[in-house]
């Protein structure tokens, strides 16, 4: 560019560069602002699963535990009845403590996202702010730079 | 594929940086150094701080969806 406006052609790029900037960037705001949300909510649904299936792994350790009692029972009253194998709940126990250790650490994730997302909140906003008022501002500054050079031009003219 | 809004965001910042070296090689007045000081500075660096602390929140998204997945 070697026109001799090439300094208000140059204002008026970066001016339009700053318009699609602002653009942009609110795009991008609300999107990491979406993201967040998604995520929560995937992390809610994964809470909701594992607290049910950790209520029905406590269900199941419990009736084998009844049933452990029962047969407990019954051989303290008859004496041990040969083939019978003990009631072994082992396999019960283990699965309430990893759906319980399934559910914690669900927990401990939205526990530290909303810790982070609240410190975000801070920095979103400020940027918002930026976006909104901030920007418009420099956008209509550097229109006003681009008329007064170009007014300028105009009265020289004449004359140059 | 979708990209990350932190990305994208990266990218509209060199876009802007880069349409700010092409503006200053041909405008260079009293008033470009005033511009660069007042209006642009403060917006790179409210930008940049803005975009790291998306990218570290998006970071820890993903780590969560993983950390959590089955």
């Amino acid at each position: 560019m070697t026109s001799v406006h090439a300094d208000i052609d140059a204002l008026k790029g970066l001016r339009e560069a700053l318009v699609r900037y602002r653009h942009a960037q609110r795009e991008v705001a609300s999107r990491g602002e979406e993201e967040i949300k998604v995520v929560r909510a995937s992390l809610e649904a994964k809470a909701s699963r594992w607290r049910a299936q950790l209520e029905q792994c406590q269900a199941e350790f419990g009736a084998c535990q009844e049933r452990a009692a029962q047969a407990a029972a019954g051989s303290a009253a008859d004496g041990p009845v040969a083939g019978d194998d003990p009631v072994d709940c082992s396999g019960y126990a283990q699965a309430v403590e990893q759906c319980g250790e399934r559910l914690e650490q669900i927990r401990r994730w939205q526990q530290r996202i909303d810790a982070e997302s609240s410190e975000f909140q801070g920095t979103a906003s400020r940027f918002g702010d930026l976006l909104e008022n901030d920007l418009p501002r420099t956008e209509e500054h550097l229109l006003a730079l681009i008329r007064s050079l170009e007014a300028a031009r105009r009265v020289q003219a004449p004359g140059a | 594929m979708v990209t990350r809004p932190d990305r994208d965001g990266d990218q509209q910042l060199r876009l802007l940086d880069d349409a700010w070296d092409k503006a200053s090689q041909h405008w260079h007045d009293g008033m470009t150094r005033q511009f660069d000081t007042d209006h642009l500075t403060p917006l790179l660096r409210e930008s940049r701080g803005y975009l790291e602390a998306l990218r570290k929140l998006m970071d820890m998204l993903d780590a969560a969806e993983r950390d959590t997945e089955g």
